[in-house]
């Protein structure tokens, strides 16, 4: 799979890296922008308050 | 398994047809065709791997993003309060509950001020605060001179985890809640290190577990606990000891000298 992604990005393996580590961070801002914060609340990690619920 | 070379050279043209498996290649190296079970392991392969980095990503997002941004939100918030208080006029005016209606200062756990919003639900305390209770039991908000049960409740972790170190606080310790114009200086009487979610009695206005069986002017903090989960809740109660008026340099209470 990464093998494949680095086999298909241009240029020598310098930019090859540069657009690796763009393409990670990418990932990552998607993370924790949209993905974490929607998942967080599924999650039974973070409930403080007691109620009847 | 025999590895077979590919020898088009589809991206780089002077690929050696057939070099030993130790060639050291840090261009482009020659494109090896494993069998498709082989592709197949090592894609699963990578799958775990990349779940097993999302989920510490998780864990990093939980514990310090979340952190970041709601300090940020909160520090915001906290000045905009301050900046109000100060340019309001002077005397008892509307009570405006919108923006926070005081700080918590808590010396045992060593955390600053904790600004106070209305509500408990997930909105208002990711942004890093402390809510007053408004459902099941609404509390009794200390500036009505009222007596009955200024419950309170915040993050153990993540979201600014205001109540973190809530079981640093041990009977006797002091808890003061600023507003514009009084200081309520309030001391624990009692902890009750782990109770069921659905315990809705600890916020009563006289919250019998604490021992306390007449009413008068409470103080409950609650957060979930053991630390990381939200398994059960940690409950400290205070008893309003004595308020003092803010005086023009808003000099804190000697309790938080």
């Amino acid at each position: 799979m990464y093998g494949w992604i680095w086999r298909h990005l241009p240029g020598n393996a310098w930019i090859k890296a540069l657009i690796a580590s763009v393409l990670v961070l990418a990932v990552v801002y998607v993370l924790f922008q949209y993905v974490f914060p929607w998942a967080e609340p599924l999650l039974p990690f973070n409930d403080v308050t007691v109620d009847n619920q | 398994m025999a590895a077979t070379t590919d020898g088009t050279g589809e991206h780089s043209g002077p690929t050696a047809p057939a070099p030993p498996p130790s060639a050291p290649s840090d261009a482009s190296p020659p494109a090896r065709r494993p069998g498709p079970v082989a592709t197949a392991v090592s894609v699963f392969g990578e799958l775990l791997i990349t779940a097993g980095l999302v989920l510490g990503l998780f864990v990093v997002y939980s514990l310090w993003w979340t952190n970041v941004v709601a300090d940020r939100h909160a520090d915001a918030q906290a000045d905009k309060v301050r900046d109000q208080w100060e340019h309001q006029a002077t005397g008892p005016g509307a009570l405006d509950t919108r923006d926070g209606i005081g700080f918590l200062h808590v010396p045992a756990m060593r955390n600053g001020e904790v600004l106070v919003e209305k509500g408990t639900t997930s909105k208002v305390l990711n942004e890093g605060v402390a809510g007053y209770y408004t459902d099941p039991v609404r509390a009794t908000l200390p500036m009505t001179g009222k007596p009955g049960n200024f419950s309170l409740a915040a993050h153990r972790d993540g979201h600014g985890a205001k109540f973190h170190n809530i079981d640093k606080l041990d009977e006797g310790d002091p808890i003061v809640f600023e507003t514009r114009d009084d200081w309520y200086v309030y001391k624990v009487f009692a902890i009750l290190p782990e109770t069921s979610k659905y315990n809705v009695k600890v916020l009563g206005q006289v919250p019998k577990e604490s021992g306390r069986t007449k009413a008068g002017h409470y103080i409950t903090l609650t957060t979930c606990t053991p630390v990381y989960t939200s398994r059960y809740r940690y409950v400290v109660w205070g008893e309003l000891v004595r308020t003092e008026k803010v005086d023009g340099d808003r000099t804190p209470p000697k309790e938080l000298r």
